[in-house]
């Protein structure tokens, strides 16, 4: 019965000796059956009783997302089995605390040498950088003072050689290294600040250098600032502090350059063999850890879940024992029993846990028993509605309507083995992929749908091949059972040609399977198609919904819902059935009693009534205008008997709203509480779909 | 319509902002955290908060700064987040409430300088919200003229420092003035910007920030006894949007001691309720708890209404004011200091 309706569940008290609660618990989280129920709901998250438990996972879980970035960040694989450990002992936590801890200290430890050695080898490598382009610009001011000097004694003979005298002028400057991005403004406030009286030179370095605290690349530029005097200096020097630019010494006479170029690229390259061996040593650790890390987080994780699990319970007044109260499906009450003697014996304890059923008024949780076929399915429905406890389930009638119904709308051979083999390929290949737990929602909306998505396609190539569609092309495997019979002249002058099925140009028997491939080049293809799909939607459409509304009598007779059935169901059936699935007869009338090959005009295609215009003349109580050789009506007393149909259909609607809103105010006037109502039918999922 | 139109622009941003501000701290949570004994239990009750996981990254023993930062760190995110999505005029207006934390900041680095701090000890100090480009090399300027001239010039605060740079050199009395110079400078063009938008916006923030305009010129004037500023360069500093304007700034210019403070309020219906409760003495508010509460209280009042700026003001203030009181629970917590931990401003 679980198949169709959600499991019989019981509340359960449960009895744990405190010793053996940790490891009872924890068989019972493998199994994944119970509810635990929160006793404690009124105290305060840092008031339970495992709180620093929880609080030392929660700290274990800390060091190791720190390890997941250090790994990812050097891009070790992690490994992962697939295997799930077993929570373990209470007492194996200090030993996984300890192992955290060493491996976090050992490893920020190596990060700090690590930064220490990357910012000494950034300062070098600016330096050098530094070394590299001053050198032009200390080419240029060499040259261009020549220039300027030519220039001014053009202009003021007089003053150039008093200067002369004097010697040029000593210029100060600091060279330094910045940011790119900050240039401009760092360039503007220099020029604010000193009154114009700076001269700024500045040079990209081509390479990204990499920032030591957090190891991303950056782009920075070379600057040399001249200026004169020592007010002058300090203030640029201030500036650069504010700007955090980092100021090296350069000394001015090339020579002291060059040998200093010389002396830093020695230390670069020794700086270089001591970072590689940290990197290798980090690297060992990493790896060794990379190894182990997923393990480690199942274990964590499954001792914060214990340890909160064990907040919920409460503590007995002699303190020796845990009560709990849990939701249990009653059918694996035993399996249940099972998993708590065997957390005693683990934890060596002599007193059995104790599980007690107890009596409830209280509304039970609905329990869906899947596999990984049916959840796919009874996420869907879940998605619309959760049905109440005991309701019947409409997920199993789902695993086929819904597929089809799909595969009637996208009805498709190609497009449908396309779908079909890229579900299987997810279905075979799902304990790989399963594995790789990729965390994209849209590949986890494919994935989790792989059995729908298969069935979908499985149908669309059955309905595609009805359709005789396949990439909206026809095959034509058993030849056409119509024929051209016009001559050639006839079929070169005129423009479009009908077959007659009255006719030599059609066999008199159908093709043997799905449409005709003759009917891919008829010019009245789509008009042809439509109306047959949508007869055929619509015929589909209502028996699906009777089968919906005949669900839930099954569900008011099983919750013994009198009222439900009077009032509900009965106007609703009487409702699809006079307007619906009247119209679905009167197609098969159609079908039946009109055909192309007859000599009767009234029974010819002539004089074959439009089954739309009739429905909507007789819910407008309006009767058919047909061409005079032709019947008013299909069938003797059509006119009456629609009219008495409609009547009545109308008369459910306020039957559907009223009736029963209406019995249950009159039976609460008179104290009778009516229990059963507040079961009502979640079955319009099941419509819906 | 109006509503509609708002919409167009600003109608995903309120509603962010609204459901941000679901995430302040209720009376039931306060409830539970001044019931901590450690920090622990504190960071373990945030969890289960809107502030999530804002922690769990932090390794014990947490200090009362770390969780200070962190949660200004998340404020900040929320802010940010919120002002790259917006445009004009929400984007100016959302600008203008960060120009308040640029003069504080401005303040800061100065009389860091002053008291020969390296800047790089007080960088961290600085508000995230009010940091610009030029903020680090505030340094070099040693009088207001040059810090004009050098640094604010290009930043948006410099309209508002017209009137400051007559100031002769940088000593502590003179920080304050242009402090105080700035701010009303600030809050006058904040309160006309809000004026010009007009609508539900201009109601709802026009009221509290003439209450703020107020609150500056109350405090100015009580902080005011006793020192060497004059009454004439007082009423200098008095930002004119306020409800006293222009009647009780007058009188708050001749005023020359607390009581004569009061007296002027007495004339206010509002602000006669917030010095009548206040004092110094154990079991009753500071006048300073006071003010707090009664911004707290404008500041919810601006969640009523739809479809304005406001509500991004409000939910800013209403925010800080949760961090201040998270702090001062924190510190109470970790000092074993339990006497005063009721002591904050509960907001809903």
């Amino acid at each position: 019965m679980s198949l169709f309706r959600s499991e019989d569940m019981a509340l359960c008290q449960l009895f744990l000796q405190s010793e053996a609660a940790y490891s009872c618990v924890s068989e019972l989280g493998e199994l994944g059956l119970l509810q635990f129920r929160d006793l404690n709901p009124d105290v305060n998250a840092f008031q339970r009783k495992f709180v620093n438990e929880v609080r030392r996972c929660d700290e274990m879980e800390r060091k190791l997302r720190y390890l997941e970035k250090e790994i990812r960040k050097d891009g070790i694989p992690m490994l992962d089995t697939g295997e799930n450990p077993e929570a373990p002992q209470p007492r194996e936590m200090i030993d996984l605390e300890a192992t955290f801890e060493k491996l976090e200290n050992e490893l920020r430890e190596v990060n700090q040498n690590a930064e220490a050695l990357k910012r000494n080898y950034l300062e070098l490598t600016e330096l050098k950088h530094i070394l590299r382009k001053t050198q032009v610009f200390f080419d240029e001011q060499e040259g261009g003072s020549s220039a300027t000097e030519s220039m001014t004694r053009a202009l003021i003979p007089d003053d150039s050689i008093a200067r002369q005298a004097a010697g040029p002028v000593q210029l100060g400057f600091v060279a330094g290294v910045i940011l790119r991005e900050r240039i401009p403004p760092f360039e503007r406030m220099l020029w604010r600040a000193c009154r114009g009286n700076v001269f700024l030179r500045q040079a990209e370095i081509e390479t990204p250098l990499e920032d030591p605290a957090t190891s991303d690349q950056v782009h920075k530029s070379v600057f040399i600032i001249f200026f004169q005097g020592d007010q002058l200096k300090s203030r640029v020097k201030k500036i650069c502090e504010g700007f955090r630019a980092t100021l090296y010494p350069c000394p001015e006479a090339p020579s002291d350059r060059r040998e200093m170029a010389m002396g830093v690229m020695t230390r670069i390259e020794d700086l270089n063999t001591v970072l590689n061996q940290t990197q290798d040593h980090r690297h060992r650790v990493l790896a060794a850890a990379a190894k182990n890390i997923t393990n480690w987080f199942i274990k964590v994780r499954k001792i914060k879940a214990i340890y909160h699990t064990l907040n919920l319970f409460n503590l007995d007044v002699t303190q020796k024992c845990l009560i709990a109260e849990c939701w249990v499906p009653t059918e694996d009450l035993e399996q249940i029993q099972l998993a708590l003697r065997r957390g005693t014996e683990r934890s060596g304890s002599s007193v059995p846990p104790i599980l007690n059923r107890m009596d409830t008024l209280e509304n039970p949780p609905t329990y869906n028993k899947t596999n990984k076929f049916t959840s796919g399915f009874q996420h869907l429905v879940d998605a619309y509605g959760v049905a109440s406890y005991r309701e019947a389930n409409p997920a199993p009638y789902t695993i086929i309507t819904f597929p089809f119904l799909f595969a009637v709308m996208f009805g498709d051979l190609g497009h449908g083995i396309l779908m079909a083999s890229f579900a299987a390929y997810l279905v075979i290949k799902e304990r790989t992929l399963g594995a790789k737990k990729i965390q994209s929602d849209v590949w986890n909306i494919f994935f989790g749908g792989r059995y729908i998505i298969l069935l979908m396609g499985l149908f669309s190539m059955y309905t595609g091949m009805m359709y005789n569609d396949v990439f909206s092309k026809s095959l034509n495997i058993f030849g056409s059972n119509w024929r051209n019979n016009y001559d050639e002249s006839t079929l070169m002058n005129s423009k479009a040609l009908q077959l007659d099925p009255n006719s030599t140009a059609y066999f008199k028997y159908p093709y043997p399977f799905g449409l005709d491939p003759i009917w891919q080049v008829a010019e009245n293809k789509i008009i042809f198609l439509n109306s047959y799909k949508m007869k055929i939607s619509i015929i589909f459409g209502v028996f699906h919904m009777l089968f919906g509304v005949l669900l839930s009598l099954w569900n008011h007779v099983y919750f013994r819902d009198r009222l439900a059935i009077m009032c509900e169901f009965i106007p609703q059936i009487i409702f699809m059935c006079f307007l619906f699935l009247y119209m679905v007869l009167l197609m098969f009338i159609k079908w039946v009693n009109y055909s192309a090959d007859t000599i009767d005009v009234k029974a010819g295609p002539y004089c074959a009534p439009s089954i739309l215009i009739t429905f909507i003349n007789m819910v407008l109580f309006k009767s058919s205008k047909n061409p005079d050789v032709c019947d008013d009506w299909m069938y003797a007393g059509q006119g009456f008997l629609q009219k008495l149909l409609v009547v009545i259909a109308l008369l459910c609607v306020p039957v559907m709203l009223l009736a029963k809103p209406i019995m249950i105010m009159r039976a609460r006037k008179q104290h009778q509480p009516v229990l059963n109502i507040f079961l009502s039918p979640k079955l319009k999922s099941l419509i819906i779909i | 319509m109006l509503g509609s139109f708002f919409n167009i622009d600003g109608g995903y941003l309120e509603g962010l902002c609204r459901g941000f501000k679901c995430g302040i701290l209720k009376q039931a949570d306060y409830l539970n955290l001044v019931q901590c004994e450690t920090l622990e239990d504190l960071k373990l009750h945030l969890q289960g908060t809107d502030y999530g996981n804002f922690l769990a990254n932090e390794p014990s023993p947490l200090a009362v700064s770390v969780i200070d930062d962190k949660l200004r760190e998340k404020l900040v995110i929320e802010f940010q987040h919120m002002r790259n999505h917006a445009v004009e005029p929400l984007s100016t207006f959302l600008d203008f409430i960060t120009y308040s934390y640029m003069i504080d900041n401005i303040i800061l680095l100065i009389t860091g300088t002053l008291h020969q701090r390296p800047i790089s000890e007080l960088i961290p100090k600085c508000h995230p919200l009010g940091s610009f480009e030029q903020m680090e090399a505030i340094h070099v300027a040693a009088t207001p003229a040059e810090l004009y001239n050098a640094v604010l010039v290009d930043t948006p605060l410099a309209p508002f420092f017209v009137d400051c740079i007559s100031e002769q050199d940088l000593d502590e009395m003179n920080i304050e003035i242009i402090r105080n110079t700035l701010y009303k400078a600030y809050l006058e063009a904040f309160f006309a910007f809000c004026k010009d938008l007009g609508g539900t916006t201009a109601e709802s923030m026009c009221e509290i920030l003439a209450f703020e305009a107020d609150r500056r010129a109350i405090i100015i004037t009580i902080n005011s006894f006793g020192t060497e500023l004059t009454k004439d360069d007082r009423v200098k500093l008095y930002p004119k949007v306020g409800k006293l304007y222009p009647d009780g700034l007058a009188a708050l210019a001749r005023a020359d001691d607390y009581e004569q403070v009061k007296a002027v309020a007495e004339y206010y219906a509002e602000y006669r309720a917030l010095f009548e409760g206040a004092g110094n003495n154990p079991g009753e508010k500071t006048l300073e708890d006071k003010f707090f509460e009664h911004e707290v209280r404008l500041n919810v009042n601006a969640f009523l209404q739809q479809f304005h700026f406001g509500v991004f003001y409000s939910y800013l203030k209403l925010k800080e004011q949760e961090c201040r009181n998270v702090v001062w629970i924190a510190e109470c917590v970790a000092q074993k200091h339990r006497t005063k931990i009721d002591n904050y401003i509960p907001i809903f």
